[in-house]
């Protein structure tokens, strides 16, 4: 079956929403689900772009970094008075400087893009504790929410979230570029021959996730009025296992965004999950690892029934 | 390239310690009782607010013992750096060191070198090795941590009700020592305090905000969270906001009071629990003239601190006392 990844997810998390709303229905209340979604938005939209970087048979475990990068600068540039529409794009811009940073290294050297982002990772991160020192950066009142009602930029946020999404899952299908993707991931040399230039679409994809991180950091920015220079942190290890889970193939070509949506939504659903059930919280983390694990395990034996 | 860095780091030295000649009439290395004491401050990285604080403390106890103040450390917390300036220090002949350490072990050396100067070595706010200096300004024990936290939410809620922890790590050691203090003071004198939910926000505002929000929802009597992780306190207050459960579910927590005074002037966060920094910074100087004068020595019970009062010694922590609540009354004065 073309979609069994993608079906089972979304069985499985249906099994957890029916099993909350019979055990502990208190989980159904609009004010805490509106908070959830609009906390788990900008996760979404890195998933996204995780999507991408996997589908084209790479990694980028700097995601954390850069988004806590972009948070800051979007602070600060929203603390010396600037409006969003200016610092919404610089956002983006960041973002997508410092993933075209990886993007070079990654297709213009041929490096290994683990070892690469790696790198980066541990770079950018410390750069940042280095010039902050853990301090927060403080926002002008009208930037909460994008100076809306706190409704309005709740919806604002999840609409964006939403509407990127069904626009990406849309090109990824239609269009050549989301092609690509796919063509380099399944096999390089194969996509060159058709005369699609694998280095340059590597490029593309790691400049593209960087500017996703900087939206999604910026969507992060508006709910609050401080900005933790660690925002972000592990950000990188939920979408992975999002993308996973949902039925990305690590090893590249195969998987589309709806899996990766099905997974985030499984994946932010464990932690309330855990607290509406009472269960302590020691055994989250071991939860969220039984998932992936079995996402990998599942992987593992379709691959091996596919080429024996 | 070498030769010029070392010539660098000489003429540093030498224009430093001209500086200190001409303004401090030559502390001379034999310091004795009547002579003005030479006594320098270490930060962990001197930009910082909270040491900035701690340092207007430290000026004022300098001003009353007439004790020249030397304030100098990292522009950033940076352990080799500190060793660097301790050098200076030895080089200076200061007559005794007061250090915020970056690193234990790495700066351990580079005291016991100044104590074998005959310099007087005591730390204050985070502690070198034992033999390496010879008492510790301990600015918060961790009962006085836990009780205190205990006895404001017992206050708030009247004994009466449900309360949620945040904490950083369900395995970082200093918290799950608060917590222990935390559930000896709620049984002793809170026992209608309940305690429902403890979950841990991996030390982030954005996971504290979030997993406060599903604590509300999922325990609907809660009627305060202790925030014990300083990202925490400001999370718990943003996700209560948010939810529009102001005043009906209190937020109390450790922090640092520059990110919380949004929430605390807004009547979402009720205390902000820390230690007063000029009191440690105070209490350091007081200490450290003390030793240099040899009037506190090893073995010593307790201290006479002039204003701050008898402070007590144990074994080699010298106890600054319960720690400092910041409110709606006071947060305006503190700048850290």
């Amino acid at each position: 079956m073309k979609y069994f990844r993608e079906i089972s997810v979304a069985l499985a998390l249906l099994a957890l929403l029916i099993a909350l709303a019979i055990v502990a229905p208190a989980f159904y209340q609009p004010q805490p689900l509106l908070s959830l979604a609009t906390r788990e938005a900008p996760t979404l939209i890195v998933a996204c772009g995780m999507a991408l970087v996997i589908i084209c048979r790479q990694i980028d475990i700097s995601v954390a970094s850069q988004f806590a990068i972009c948070s800051v600068c979007a602070g600060l540039l929203a603390s010396m008075k600037l409006p969003l529409v200016i610092v919404l794009p610089a956002s983006i811009c960041i973002g997508a400087i410092l993933g075209s940073i990886n993007g070079v290294l990654i297709a213009g050297l041929g490096l290994p893009s683990i070892v690469v982002t790696l790198a980066t990772m541990v770079t950018w991160r410390e750069a940042l504790r280095w010039q902050r020192q853990g301090e927060f950066v403080n926002l002008p009142d009208n930037v909460q929410w994008f100076g809306l009602s706190q409704s309005a930029g709740q919806w604002t946020v999840i609409a964006i979230a939403i509407t990127l999404l069904l626009v990406l899952a849309v090109c990824m299908n239609r269009m050549a570029a989301g092609r690509f993707v796919y063509a380099v991931g399944s096999d390089a040399e194969a996509a060159r021959l058709a005369g699609i230039p694998p280095q340059r679409v590597t490029f593309l994809t790691f400049a593209f996730m960087g500017a996703l991180v900087g939206l999604a950091a910026m969507m992060n920015v508006v709910q609050s009025p401080q900005v933790d220079p660690k925002s972000g942190t592990g950000i990188e290890l939920k979408t992975i296992a999002a993308v996973v889970v949902g039925g990305v193939a690590i090893s590249g070509g195969r998987g589309n965004l709806w899996g990766a949506f099905a997974g985030i939504l499984l994946l932010a659903c464990i932690s309330p999950a855990l607290t509406h059930l009472h269960i302590e919280s020691y055994w989250e983390k071991a939860i969220q690892g039984m998932i992936i694990l079995l996402a990998v395990v599942a992987d593992g034996i379709r691959t091996k029934r596919g080429s024996a | 390239m070498k030769n010029i860095f070392a010539l660098l780091i000489a003429a540093t030295i030498i224009v430093t310690g001209c500086n200190k000649s001409s303004d401090a009439g030559a502390p001379s290395s034999g310091s004795s009782k009547g002579k003005k004491v030479t006594i320098a401050l270490m930060p962990k990285s001197k930009g910082n607010a909270y040491f900035i604080s701690c340092k207007n403390g430290a000026d004022k106890a300098a001003k009353e013992l007439g004790v020249d103040l030397v304030f100098d450390g990292p522009t950033d917390p940076d352990p080799a750096k500190q060793n660097e300036i301790i050098d200076n220090w030895i080089t200076l002949g200061v007559d005794g060191i007061a250090a915020a350490c970056e690193n234990k072990e790495g700066i351990s050396t580079a005291l016991r070198k100044a104590k074998a100067k005959g310099i007087k070595v005591i730390t204050y706010d985070a502690d070198a090795l034992p033999d390496a200096r010879e008492f510790f300004v301990n600015q918060a024990t961790p009962q006085g941590i836990g009780f205190t936290l205990m006895d404001e939410a017992g206050r708030l809620c009247n004994d009466q009700g449900e309360f949620a922890i945040i904490t950083a790590s369900l395995t970082a050691a200093n918290m799950i020592e608060w917590q222990k203090y935390i559930e000896q003071r709620r049984a002793e004198k809170y026992p209608n305090m309940k305690m429902v939910a403890l979950r841990p926000c991996d030390d982030l505002k954005d996971k504290a905000q979030s997993e406060a929000t599903s604590l509300m929802s999922a325990n609907p009597n809660l009627k305060l969270i202790m925030a014990i992780c300083s990202p925490a306190v400001p999370g718990a207050a943003e996700a209560v906001k948010q939810a529009g459960k102001v005043g009906q579910v209190k937020v109390i927590g450790l922090g640092l009071p520059s990110e919380n005074r949004r929430y605390v002037k807004e009547g979402v966060t009720d205390s902000v629990i820390l230690w007063k920094t000029e009191d440690l910074g105070y209490l350091t100087i007081r200490a450290a003239k003390a030793v240099v004068d040899g009037d506190l020595k090893p073995g010593a019970t307790s201290f006479n601190a002039g204003p701050l009062g008898t402070i007590e010694i144990k074994g080699d922590n010298i106890l600054l006392g319960k720690p400092f609540i910041f409110n709606k009354d006071n947060i305006d004065q503190f700048n850290f």
